[in-house]
Parts: C-alpha cells; sequence; structure tokens
C-alpha cells in the first residue's frame, strides 16, 4: 500500500466519525494549548529575567582581576594570589578568539574646584578608542583625550555638576530652582590633595604652596550618559593621562600606575563568554561576569520551566488517553472491516500503518490548532497580565516542538491499538451476524 | 478447455489429510477429520453439506484464514500450512480472490472504489487501479451504477460489484462462501451465471461453499461433506 493511500484513507476513516474524532482533537487542542501557554510563561520569565541582568551591565563583558581566588578543597575559605595584571596580559587578552575589545581599568579620586565650591570625584580612565565598545556613552560632547600640556580633558558625570558645594557652609552650589550654580563653561580645577580645600586660605591658585598637591586645569569635553548604570557615577578621563596625574601626585594617591587591578573584556556576543572566560582563566588570573550570575539564575528557570511544563502535561496525557480510547473504540467497531481487507490482502504493516496515522492526524491537527489557540490565548493574557513584568512568549522552536511533540504522543498511544488491529483474525469477515 | 484441465498434471490446491480442531471451552469439536482433495486450475468446485458438516472450515483453512491441525495444503507449489499470517496475506495478494456472502462492502466508498481497494494493498496508482476497476464492473454489467455507494445498490448488484472485487486482482482461485445467501432465487441465478461464466472466460478456478442445492448444478464438481468428512464427490461433466 502505497504511503499517500495510507494517509488518504486513515483521513477518510476519521472523516466518517467526525464527531468523535473532533472530541478527540478538541483534547488534544486542550493539552497542546496547556503546555505551549505554560511553558511560553516560562520563557517569558527567562526572557524577563535575562532583560533585567542585562539591564545592569553589558552580559559580554568580562572583569579580570589580578587577583584569583582559589577555594581550599574543603570549601571552607580559600587563599588569594596576585598575578601581574598589565599592558601584556591586555595585549594577551586582545588575542583571544571572540575578544572584542579590552579596556584596563583605572581608579583614582580628585577633588574638582571650582571658585569656592569644590566636588568630589571617582576618575576612571579610559581608553576612548574603544570606550563605546563597553556602553561607555555619553550625553553630550566627546571622550576625553589626551593631547599633553597642563590642560585635562575631562568627561564630567552626570550629577558632578549638581555635587558641587561650599565646604565650609556644607551647602549645595545650586540656585533656588536646583540648577547647579557651576556649569561645564566655567573655570574647573582639578586636585588630588585634600589641603587644597582646607589649608590656609582656601582658594589657592595654580602653583601657589609647593607643600599642597598641584592644582590642573580642567577642559570638560563632555558629559557621562544618566541612564549608564556601569559608569555615570565616574568622570572620564584619558587612560594615559591619569597615568601621568597619578604618578605625579603620588604621595597624595598611591596608584601603581605599572600595573592594572582591573582590567574589563568586551565579548563578541554572550555565547563567546564562556569560552573566553575559561581561557583567562587559565592564564591564571581572577574573572566574573554578570553571565556566571545569569546562568546560575538560569538553572533556577530551567527547574520553574520543567514545573510548568509538567503541569501543562498532565492534560496533555489525559487527551493522549483520550486518543488511545478512541482508537480502541473504532476498532472494536471496525472488527468485520479490519477482517475484510485483510482477507482482501492488506498487509498487516499497512493494518498498522493506518491505524498510526489516524493518530497521528489526531495529534497533528490538535498540535496545530493548539498552537493557533496558544497564541491567541498568549496575547490575551499577555494583555492582562501586562504589568507584572514577564509576558507570555511562543518562540517558533516552542510551536513547532509542541506539533511534533503533540504528533509524537498521538502516535505513542496508537501503538497498542494499532497492534490489537493487526492481530485480529481475518476470519471476522467470514462471519455472518 | 476440459482438455487442458484434465492434462493438468498438478493440480491447482491440493489437500492432504486435513484435520481441524477445535476447543470450545474444554470440548474438542472436529470440524474437519481427514479431507483429502484435489482440484484442478479451472475447475468449478462446489462444496455442499448441512451446516456443521466442516464446509465452512475447509473453505476457510484453504484460504489460509485459519490454521489447519493437522495435514498439507498445497497452492501453487506453496504450503499454506507453513506460512505465518502476513506470508499468508502476500500469498492472497497474489493468488486468492474471495466472495462474500453478505458481499462485506466498504460503505462509503462507490461501487469503483470498492474494486479498487485490493489493487491499493498492492500499491497500484490510483489512476491505474480506478480504471481497472472500471472496467472490471463494466464486465460485470455494472457500468450504469460505477459511482454508486453499496446503499444505493440491490443486493444482486452489491454482490456483482464484490465479484468484480474478488476479481480485478487477477487471481489464480477464487473463494465463495455462500455467494448467493444473502439474495433471492431469481438474483441468485443471474448472480451464479455470472460468476461462472466470468471465472470460466478466464480460466480461473473456484472453490465455492453452499448449502443450496440449485446452485451445485453451476460446478464440474460437487464436494459433499458430512461430519467433516467427504463423503461424495458427483463429477457433473
Amino acid at each position: 500500500m502505497r504511503f499517500f493511500d495510507m494517509l488518504r484513507t486513515a483521513l477518510l476513516n476519521l472523516w466518517r466519525r467526525k464527531l468523535r474524532a473532533f472530541l478527540t482533537v478538541l483534547g488534544m487542542v486542550i493539552g497542546t494549548t496547556s503546555i505551549v501557554v505554560m511553558v511560553s510563561l516560562g520563557v517569558g520569565i527567562r526572557q524577563a529575567t535575562i532583560d533585567s541582568y542585562a539591564s545592569i551591565g553589558s552580559l559580554t563583558n568580562i572583569t579580570v582581576m589580578s587577583y584569583k581566588w582559589t577555594e581550599s578543597p574543603d570549601g571552607m575559605g580559600g587563599t588569594s594570589t596576585e598575578v601581574r595584571l598589565d599592558k601584556k596580559s591586555v595585549e594577551a587578552f586582545k588575542q583571544l578568539p571572540g575578544v572584542v575589545a579590552v579596556m584596563p581599568r583605572i581608579e583614582a579620586w580628585g577633588i574638582l574646584k571650582c571658585g569656592k565650591y569644590y566636588a568630589d570625584i571617582s576618575i576612571l580612565g579610559i581608553d576612548s578608542d574603544v570606550a563605546d565598545k563597553f556602553g561607555i556613552t555619553l550625553s553630550e560632547g566627546e571622550y576625553p583625550q589626551y593631547k599633553g600640556g597642563t590642560t585635562y580633558e575631562l568627561v564630567l558625570g552626570s550629577q558632578t555638576l549638581s555635587n558641587f558645594y561650599d565646604p565650609k557652609t556644607w551647602k549645595p552650589a545650586v540656585d533656588r530652582d536646583g540648577n547647579p550654580k557651576v556649569t561645564k563653561d566655567t573655570r574647573i580645577q582639578l586636585t588630588f590633595d585634600y589641603n587644597n580645600m582646607y589649608g590656609e586660605g582656601g582658594y589657592g591658585t595654580d602653583g601657589e604652596a609647593v607643600q599642597k598637591g598641584k592644582l590642573y586645569r580642567i577642559n570638560p569635553v563632555g558629559i557621562l550618559d544618566e541612564s549608564n548604570n556601569d559608569f555615570s557615577w565616574y568622570c572620564l578621563m584619558d587612560l594615559e593621562a591619569l597615568k601621568k596625574l597619578a604618578k605625579e601626585n603620588s604621595t597624595f594617591i598611591s596608584i601603581d600606575t605599572s600595573k592594572y587591578q582591573q582590567v574589563t573584556v568586551k565579548c563578541a556576543d554572550a555565547k563567546s563568554v564562556k569560552d573566553v572566560k575559561d581561557a583567562i582563566d587559565a592564564m591564571g588570573y581572577g574573572t566574573n561576569s554578570l553571565q556566571d550570575a545569569l546562568d546560575a539564575a538560569e538553572k533556577n528557570m530551567k527547574q520553574i520551566q520543567y514545573l510548568l511544563g509538567a503541569i501543562g502535561g498532565v492534560s496533555l496525557l489525559v487527551a493522549a488517553i483520550g486518543i488511545m480510547n478512541t482508537m480502541m473504540m473504532s476498532i472494536y467497531e471496525r472488527t468485520k472491516e479490519i477482517g475484510i481487507i485483510k482477507v482482501l490482502g492488506c498487509r498487516m504493516s499497512n493494518i498498522a500503518g493506518l491505524f498510526l496515522s489516524e493518530a497521528s492526524f489526531i495529534g497533528l491537527f490538535g498540535g496545530a490548532a493548539g498552537i493557533g489557540l496558544s497564541y491567541l490565548l498568549s496575547g490575551v493574557l499577555n494583555k492582562f497580565i501586562g504589568d507584572v513584568g514577564f509576558k507570555s512568549i511562543i518562540p517558533p522552536y516552542l510551536a513547532f516542538g509542541a506539533v511534533a511533540f503533540s504528533i509524537l504522543v498521538a502516535l505513542a498511544s496508537g501503538i497498542y491499538p494499532a497492534l490489537r488491529a493487526m492481530r485480529l483474525s481475518p476470519l471476522t469477515a467470514i462471519r455472518n451476524d | 478447455m476440459e482438455a487442458i484441465r484434465k492434462s493438468d498434471a498438478v493440480p491447482a490446491i491440493d489437500i492432504r489429510n486435513v484435520t481441524k480442531v477445535y476447543k470450545v471451552g474444554s470440548v474438542e469439536v472436529n470440524a474437519l477429520r481427514g479431507v483429502s482433495l484435489k482440484i484442478e486450475q479451472g475447475e468449478i468446485c462446489c462444496i455442499v453439506g448441512r451446516s456443521g458438516s466442516g464446509k465452512s472450515t475447509l473453505l476457510n483453512v484453504m484460504a489460509g484464514l485459519e490454521p489447519v491441525t493437522s495435514g498439507e495444503i498445497v497452492i501453487a507449489n506453496k504450503h499454506m500450512e507453513r506460512m505465518t499470517q502476513s506470508e499468508l496475506i502476500v500469498f492472497r495478494q497474489k493468488h486468492v480472490g474471495f466472495i462474500f456472502q453478505s458481499f462485506n462492502l466498504l460503505p462509503y466508498y462507490t461501487a469503483v472504489e470498492n474494486v479498487a481497494f485490493p489493487l491499493s494493498f498492492r500499491g497500484v496508482l490510483p489512476n491505474k487501479r480506478n480504471k481497472l476497476a472500471r472496467e472490471m464492473l463494466k464486465e460485470v454489467g455494472l457500468e450504469s451504477h460505477m459511482n454508486h455507494k453499496p446503499t444505493q445498490m440491490s443486493g444482486g448488484q452489491q454482490q456483482r460489484v464484490g465479484i468484480a472485487r474478488a476479481l480485478v486482482t487477477n487471481p489464480d482461485i477464487v473463494f465463495a462462501d455462500e455467494p448467493t445467501g444473502n439474495l433471492d432465487s431469481s438474483t441468485s441465478d443471474e448472480v451464479m451465471h455470472m460468476i461462472v461464466d466470468t471465472l470460466r472466460k478466464h480460466n480461473r478456478t473456484l472453490v465455492m461453499v453452499t448449502h443450496d442445492p440449485n446452485m451445485a448444478e453451476y460446478a464440474d464438481r460437487v464436494i459433499h461433506l458430512l461430519d467433516g468428512r467427504i463423503v461424495k464427490i458427483e463429477n457433473k461433466q
């Protein structure tokens, strides 16, 4: 019997008992829908989690530290070992496959001075060539460069201008409307020495008092983007410029500029993070990335998804039993017919094939209609639960997978009835009742 | 044709000392108690007997629908008693046609589709099998009822569809189990004529079971069965 003939005959057999076929298919529709909608919620929760992690910081960043924490075998403690992290390591990281950019991270603390107002700032040294790759975005202006000389380009943090205050009165430097009195265009100086703030006179000018830290002229070239969680509270300066300043002010801030405490490595995509991280780990550095936390969260998420899938699966199981019941019924009804086609020369495998095709059709129709219903339900659900923080998402793989799965389940529940049909005696055709 | 039949050395069906015992609960019923029979190619053979004589059982074991308890059945040099169910089905596909008492047409198919159905099991493509089915229906005189469903036809017409279905696969042997049992006497004669004429035309062997002595008139040979034994063989030639 040709495959096409078999499918056609099976379809016809279903069509002959429309209502029963419809009810059985309906069972499959409900089963498939319940699984798909449940899993779609799981997918939605997972997506929401990934999104929330991504909003904390970039998921493709790896932070490399000069200290590596080695847990002791009993898990009760550990030791940290220092590894030298310097220009050479940065070059080595750049060579790793999957790495897009590498940026050493040097931080310093300083004081901005503008007339009688001061502001404490953290300064981050950046490489302006790769800054945009690390999500350091400016709301205005451009990245700081070091052009030599005594004027240093600085990008102000998003709130820096509002942070100026008068150290004598502790009053913030804002006008009545709350707008900062210090603007980008005002003359601003930078120092690393607190004596400049409280020292005698307090209003020292350039080069005054040798024992006091030097005041540097600042050229504010931009302002950081406020929405940038990772960096918005920093002020930015060119890495080399900051190193130079740190060296000059080693009496006030002790930063070893020959090596780095931290290097940030940017990967091409989330998939390559693990490989790059493993490679850097193997070099002996300590690493961490948001991806680690996300991986742990995803493990939990998987369990939630399985749970949701299992809850939905119960109704699919019921539907599968429904299919089996329907098929058994139809075999009892068609005992004589099966006998006849056996006498007429229908092979055993064809008889089994006929019943399995019937079951698969139920699975196919049920699955396909179930997916349709799922999309509908998912849309309705999203309309009503829109504000709880996650949505019902049906990715294509879930839709196709669900149809395939429901066909598989239907096939499985058709196996026993098909075997029963195969075993029926052809003699039933001869009996006259 | 007579001459061909007589000179044919190998019989179409060779039954050797066949017995069949049914177990009904703990009681054993001997349906066949050692039947030996040779039926030749092209012969029209009729098995008659009272109900319970074992005639239907004999037909069933010949057609391989149930296994024998002992003895041998050789058709086309093949031992039926040694074949598995699957092999028997393939064997039936190749060699055997079947005409039933209650026609056993599939009610949701038209006459053409019913006749074409056995061809579908043999993998014949739809166009070809419908063409063959139409030709066969023409031969049994049903060209006007090709697309009727069984419920729209009389008993005689339905049995003609049954005959067409049995013959469409070109079988060597046709088994008929009380083919006129559900028909009135005038239709019975009409149908019997049809069966016998068509089979003789194609030189097919017919083994028919009946309890109607009138139907036995159409046969070359009549085998009388009683209590599972052959009691008389009538040669009508």
